[in-house]
């Protein structure tokens, strides 16, 4: 297990923590909906006890685990149930080897930037009922799942080649990670967040950036997400440095930036990225808090529905997105009251998991079909994928809606 | 930096209370929880004092306990404030799930354990169940479900008892949360009327475990009640409570709609005091530090589970405000010499003594922090296991902490 042995493994006192009350029972959505796992009481602290490192792991469902931290939110003794989970995996996934399907699903990013080239024919491709057989049947990539179209031009090729902005001197820098996601499946993303940064006075800037690791932390990879790190961390850190704050728009890679990057990984420049790092609405909601911004919202009668991600819930600073909306004249919004959308990323993709990722995604969808909204925001591209799969209602981050109410739109 | 008219640290019934109560009074809301708080643990009714007589008049047990125990909390606001809190409490539900006391004092309903407990506010879901005698009685168990033992129940109320598979539903190790979601689908609780009603016997109450729904529990009793013409009712049971849940959502859910900032799963770890007041405090985050600031604050963190007090070998403390916390002189004094006996183990009188406003003071009576109030089962001076009391206590001091806060 050499992966294991570069990571600061939890102490083995850290079960003791619990006191077996069973709060986390009360949050943990695969647990939910089916006893197959038996959720995080004893799948992280219970079932601690009895891990040895000098053992197989006898723990098959561990993989059950969707790494969404609900848990970690709702525990009063502070455990780490999430991390628990998570190098318990990884022991498990490491006796087994990395599946065909895992080593590629990480790897999205990579194979991203190809596909957004050539998506003119990829698209048209992951359509055929033959290739999702093929996907379903050799990779284990589930046939009832949509895939993600590829766009072409991607986000970074479209702020390269579009035409400056002439009034920029002077105004205040920020630099904005986009995330795989952006860049080669929702362009428009970025081209909101570009949109409301410029609008509420700042320069945008794109530094370089890789996939944040997130996607090979979730399959217990902690060697290729160390390895995502550190080059983040040395393609960011200059940016810190001279002064400017990052914002990013996926609450995910926000919160493996802010909070695996330093406490999990143990990676050094980590704390100093954290304290210069914002959610994308955090930081423009505080602008209107601070009443240094001018921007007032054109008004829109619409009756929406925001839906609260699990890790932005891990990010602890509120709702800033919901807050904005709220700023919206003749906006109807109203909340989600519904834990968890079960994509849990690249899990509800797989053949083995996606009857769960659906099943927790209809209480979801049931609470949607009541609200009956026109549009849904989300801050998660995982969560919009699912969402949009679940009731097939327009899905969109929140700065897509309010950059068309910026008083300049 | 952003400035709350009021920080609320503790998402406990307390803590939940204060919240809303500040937000109707208009004021700007920061929560800050540690965790989910305590209503998922044994949030299930509402005691206010279980320690009288069950029938006698709550009003008047209350009036002659303040009495007796000038140093309550109960004493800060009297029965016509404990009466008014429970009133907002109850404004918070609105038909068909809502809560209720059955007659002017206390009930009896029957536990998980299978004793019988003093309780005040009853939600529709257990109403039946302060009814519940050996002769008109059915304890319904569900096979495969560990959280709850319907033969323990039934041999102590000593009436039938049946543990019912549904096996098409598959419910072996299935969690409560599982359970009280199948319950919300109308054709699992169908399937579960038609099968208690095979097994009924002519009685006329059916008691299940307090697994009803978690959306819709009014509608799962109505399907229940309806197939087997009986009255059902919830029996509280281990963590995590589905009731309390339902509870905390309910809470959630306005402070939310009402714009009041919700933060859950991170302490706060410490407070900026300067001249007797409380300047801001800070929320960890690894590897954030968040500093977060008000005009007010209130202490709702509970007892030693939610963090709110802590032991060491010596001394109990209060880690936040490092306020003063009465307790026993040693620790030799802590407890009594058996576990189970009918009076309070002095280490659970222990907590955080206040002024009739509810600000902390020292033991000469002066105050500590002049915007800082405490709420909830942290507060010196109840035993409020041996009382039936957590949730009066809870609810009064929440509400009252709140208004005199935003007074100030």
């Amino acid at each position: 297990m050499t992966q294991l042995e570069q990571i600061t493994i939890p102490s083995r006192h850290v079960p003791d923590l619990c006191v077996r009350c069973a709060t986390c029972m009360a949050v943990c959505p695969v647990s939910r909906v089916t006893p197959l796992f038996p959720g995080p009481k004893q799948a992280g602290p219970g079932a601690q006890r009895f891990r040895l490192a000098s053992q197989d792991s006898v723990d098959d469902w561990i993989e059950l685990c969707t790494a969404c931290r609900l848990c970690d939110t709702a525990c009063p003794a502070g455990v780490p149930i999430s991390e628990l989970n998570l190098m318990a995996k990884a022991k498990y996934l490491g006796e087994r080897g990395q599946r065909v399907r895992d080593w590629l699903l990480v790897r999205s990013d990579r194979f991203g930037e190809l596909f957004s080239r050539f998506s003119v024919i990829v698209n048209p491709l992951m359509k055929w009922r033959a290739v999702r057989w093929l996907l379903d049947k050799l990779l284990g990539i589930d046939r009832r799942r949509d895939l993600p179209a590829f766009e072409s031009p991607t986000f970074r090729q479209w702020f390269r080649n579009r035409p400056v902005a002439t009034d920029i001197s002077g105004r205040r820098k920020i630099a904005y990670f986009y995330g795989c996601f952006t860049n080669t499946n929702e362009v428009d993303v970025g081209k909101a967040a570009v949109a409301c940064l410029e609008a509420y006075g700042f320069s945008v800037t794109l530094p370089p950036q890789r996939c944040c690791g997130l996607p090979r932390l979730g399959l217990g990879d902690l060697r290729g997400a160390r390895e995502m790190g550190r080059r983040n961390l040395s393609l960011l850190l200059p940016t810190v440095r001279e002064g400017t704050d990052i914002v990013f728009s996926s609450t995910s890679c926000g919160l493996m930036f802010r909070h695996e990057y330093g406490p999990l990984l143990d990676l050094s420049g980590a704390e100093e990225l954290a304290t210069h790092l914002f959610d994308i609405c955090g930081f423009l909601l505080r602008l209107h808090e601070e009443e240094t911004t001018a921007v007032r919202f054109k008004g829109l009668v619409a009756k929406a529905a925001y839906f609260t991600p699990c890790h932005l819930r891990s990010l602890n600073s509120g709702l800033p997105a919901l807050e904005l909306l709220r700023l919206v004249p003749g906006l109807d919004i109203r909340t989600i009251e519904a834990e968890c959308c079960g994509l849990g990323g690249l899990y509800g993709f797989k053949t083995e998991k996606y009857a769960i990722a659906e099943e927790i995604g209809k209480d979801l969808a049931q609470e949607v079909s009541r609200i009956k909204p026109e549009v849904i925001l989300t801050d998660c591209e995982g969560c919009r994928m699912q969402i949009r799969q679940l009731t097939g209602i327009k899905v969109l981050h929140p700065l897509q809606l309010l950059r068309d109410v910026l008083p300049s739109a | 930096m952003k400035r709350w008219d009021l920080i609320v640290i503790g998402t406990g019934l307390a803590g939940l209370t204060a919240a809303r109560t500040a937000v109707e009074m208009g004021a700007k809301v920061l929560v800050i929880g540690r965790g989910m708080g305590s209503l998922a643990l044994f949030g299930n009714s509402i005691d206010v004092l279980g320690a009288i007589p069950p029938g006698a008049d709550m009003e008047t047990g209350v009036a002659d306990w303040i009495a007796a125990h000038p140093d309550h909390p109960y004493a800060r606001m009297g029965w016509p404030g404990i009466s008014e809190a429970l009133g907002a409490f109850r404004e918070l539900f609105s038909p068909p799930y809502t809560f209720a006391p059955a007659g002017k004092g206390n009930s009896l309903i029957p536990t998980g354990a299978g004793t019988m407990r003093p309780t005040y506010l009853l939600p529709v879901t257990m109403t039946a169940g302060a009814g519940a005698s050996a002769a008109d009685t059915l304890i319904i168990g569900l096979r495969g479900f560990k959280d709850f033992q319907g033969d323990t129940v039934s041999l102590h109320l000593q009436c039938r008892g049946v543990n019912l598979s549904l096996p098409r539903y598959g419910l072996e190790g299935l969690s409560a949360l599982a359970l009280a979601r199948l319950m919300d689908e109308a054709p699992f609780r169908e399937g579960l009327g038609e099968a208690i009603r095979s097994q009924m016997a002519g009685e006329r109450r059916i008691g299940l475990p307090a697994v009803l729904g978690l959306k819709a529990p009014a509608d799962v009793l109505g399907t229940l009640e309806t197939i087997t013409r009986a009255k059902v009712f919830e029996i509280p049971m281990l963590p995590p409570s589905i009731p309390g849940t339902r509870v905390f959502h309910r809470f959630r859910e306005f402070l939310i709609e009402k714009g009041a900032t919700f933060l859950l799963g991170n302490p706060a770890i410490s407070a900026d005091l300067k001249g007797g007041l409380c300047e801001g405090i800070t929320l960890q985050n690894p590897p954030l530090l968040t500093p977060y600031r008000a005009e007010r604050y209130i202490l709702a963190t509970g007892r030693f589970l939610g963090g709110g007090l802590q032991a060491d070998t010596e001394k109990i403390s209060e880690p936040l405000f490092r306020l003063p916390v009465s307790q026993p002189e040693s620790r030799g004094q802590w407890f009594r010499e058996r576990f189970f006996q009918p009076e309070a183990h002095p280490v659970h009188r222990a907590g955080i003594v206040t002024d009739q406003e509810l600000r902390p003071i020292d033991t000469r009576g002066r105050i500590i922090l002049k915007n800082v109030r405490v709420a909830g089962s942290i507060l010196a001076h109840h035993s409020m296991i041996e009382e039936h009391s957590h949730e009066g206590i809870a609810i009064a001091t929440g509400y009252l902490a709140a208004r005199r806060a935003l007074a100030s």
